[in-house]
């Protein structure tokens, strides 16, 4: 999906601006470092493309829909279109790895058989099939992260919104997972990143989209975690 | 189909999760409906006596020692609404009433000399004839007194009409506190899976899907605890009947099958709306509340 946000500003209460009269557009199937450092905003702006925050300011489109002026019917239509995987991951405590891919599927309408096996399927993906049936507390940060991004890949999204999928992972699970995303985004799939990792940015070099306390001050096609002058 | 599979064993799990929660409103749910059940009862026995009562088209008429039996019976035979007279003399009044008393009937003999007097028994056309066709009888001088149901169902009225402000009262009262509990229990389960809802709603899940095993919870506890409230207040009432007609036969209790289903069929209904309404409201209102964007 395509992603417009003209002026978009939030601020919550008086005095904290998260984001501050940001352009952003994305083309169908691109894929996007968000960077910057600590409070810069990028879960914002993520959070803001999931319709969790309304924007104070500015007008947000993603494929159809404005998510300025959306029906609650609409609201679900849209986020079974798209995925995110969050930066607290979200698992529900009191399920499996397996049930906890599983039940986002059956809550948009997959039979029980069906979303097991994709479930399944997923967790593979990610490298969890083995840990399928183990319950959030038995799992490390890692992998409980990975979980949280099959869930998110399970039922094949439009526009897929990761908040730091590599925080607690090793360079080696890091890369394997950046391996699964980029196969995702091979397949049409919009892809936007918030990360602080270096090591992957460089490495796989995609459009980095850099915010600084609120205001985008850097949007490179295949640019570095840092700054690049010879590009 | 296949999001209501998930949704019952959803519900399961939510009654499993908090057993005495789930025990409280059981009982409450029984409670609350066995007193509707009550009131319902209540209000049928009297409206029925009263209506047995109303529709006794007859009038007494007490005569003075002295008067004319069989010429006054042909006087009222000719007036107006009077379709049938009956004189009935003291010696035929004292055969009735030991034929009333049945096995006790050795006990008028004590009386000594036959103290009844004569009377008519007046048969009217309809209802509203009745108390015209008393007031004519009383005036005239051969009667001593007039005796008609009219009089009991005016004294029966009022009290009906004080039993059924009170089973209304009981009846809002009880709805109010089986609704408080109602919504406070499918609170409490919404609350213990307030996560799950958030993480449901942002992977895009229909609110209807969401609030459906929160819903069926609550029809799950009005199904039940009325379905309870139901059987034993048949029970109970069933003894009642029976052991009236066994000590004061003369009391005519509605008692019938269909009066069985009736109130199971209320008591039922009234349940399963409530807590159908209960139970949406609260959920409805959460799910509103998380979808809204801040
Ligand atoms: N709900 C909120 N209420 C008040 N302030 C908020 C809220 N959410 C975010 N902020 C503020 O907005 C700013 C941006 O936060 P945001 O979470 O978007 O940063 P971030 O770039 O994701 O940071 P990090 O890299 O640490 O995840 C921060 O200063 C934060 O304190
Ligand atoms: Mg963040």
């Amino acid at each position: 999906m395509e992603i417009r946000m003209s002026g978009v500003t939030k601020t919550f209460g008086e005095d904290i601006t998260a984001l501050e009269d940001v352009f952003l557009s994305v083309p169908k199937g691109d894929f996007v470092y968000l960077v910057g450092p600590t409070g810069s905003g990028k879960t914002t702006l993520l959070r803001i493309l999931n319709r969790e925050l309304l924007p104070s300011r500015g007008q947000v489109l993603v494929g159809e829909y404005n998510l300025r002026k959306l029906r609650r019917t609409k609201v679900c239509q849209y986020r079974r279109a798209i995925g995110m995987v969050f930066q607290d991951y979200r698992l529900l405590e009191d399920r499996t790895a397996l049930e906890n891919v599983a039940f986002v599927l059956e809550a948009v309408g997959a039979p029980r058989k069906e979303a097991l096996d994709r479930a399944g399927e997923v967790l593979d993906c990610v490298g969890m099939w083995r840990r399928r049936f183990l319950y959030p507390r038995e799992l490390s940060g890692g992998e409980q992260q990975r979980v949280s991004i099959a869930r998110a890949i399970a039922n094949d999204p439009l526009l897929l919104l990761c908040d730091e999928p590599t925080g607690n992972l090793d360079p080696q699970t890091a890369g394997e997972i950046m391996q699964v995303l980029l196969s995702i985004n091979a397949s049409g799939t919009t892809l936007i990143m918030a990360t602080h990792n270096r090591y992957l940015v460089d490495a796989y070099r995609q459009r980095v989209v850099e915010l600084k306390m609120g205001r985008i001050v850097r949007d490179q096609e295949r640019g570095r975690y840092d700054f690049d002058e010879e590009l | 189909m296949r999001s209501f599979s998930f949704a019952i064993r959803d519900t399961v799990r939510l009654i499993r999760r908090s057993p005495g929660i789930s025990g409280l409103t059981f009982l409450t749910v029984l409670v609350v409906f066995f007193f509707v059940g009550c009131s319902f009862l209540l209000a049928l026995n009297t409206r029925h006596v009263i209506s047995v009562v109303e529709g006794e088209l007859v009038v007494q008429a007490y005569l003075q020692p002295k008067a004319d039996l069989e010429g006054l019976a042909k006087k009222v035979e000719k007036m107006p609404h009077v379709r049938g007279v009956r004189p009935i003399s003291p010696e035929q009044a004292l055969e009735l009433l030991k034929a009333r008393l049945g096995n006790q009937s050795a006990a008028v003999t004590l009386l000594g000399e036959n103290p009844l007097p004569a009377s008519l028994e007046v048969r009217v056309d309809k209802a509203s004839s009745v108390s015209g066709i008393a007031r004519e009888l009383v005036s005239m001088p051969e009667v001593e007194d007039v005796v008609y149901a009219g009089k009991v169902a005016e004294k029966l009225a009022r009290l009906s009409r004080f039993a059924e402000i009170f089973s209304l009262f009981l009846l809002v009262f009880a709805g109010l506190a089986g609704a408080l509990v109602l919504y406070n229990t499918i609170r409490v389960a919404i609350y213990s899976r307030k996560q799950e809802i958030e993480v449901m709603l942002l992977v895009g899940a229909m609110p209807g899907f969401v609030a459906l095993p929160f819903v069926l919870l609550g029809l799950f506890w009005g199904l039940t605890g009325t379905l309870a409230a139901s059987a034993v207040l048949g029970f109970l009432y069933k003894s009642f009947v029976n052991s009236v007609q066994n000590t004061l036969p003369f009391i005519q209790l509605v008692d019938s099958p269909q009066l069985y289903l009736k109130l199971a069929l209320i008591l039922i209904g009234g349940g399963v709306s409530l807590s159908w309404l209960c139970s949406w409201i609260a959920v409805e209102r959460h799910i509103s509340e998380a979808m809204k964007p801040s």
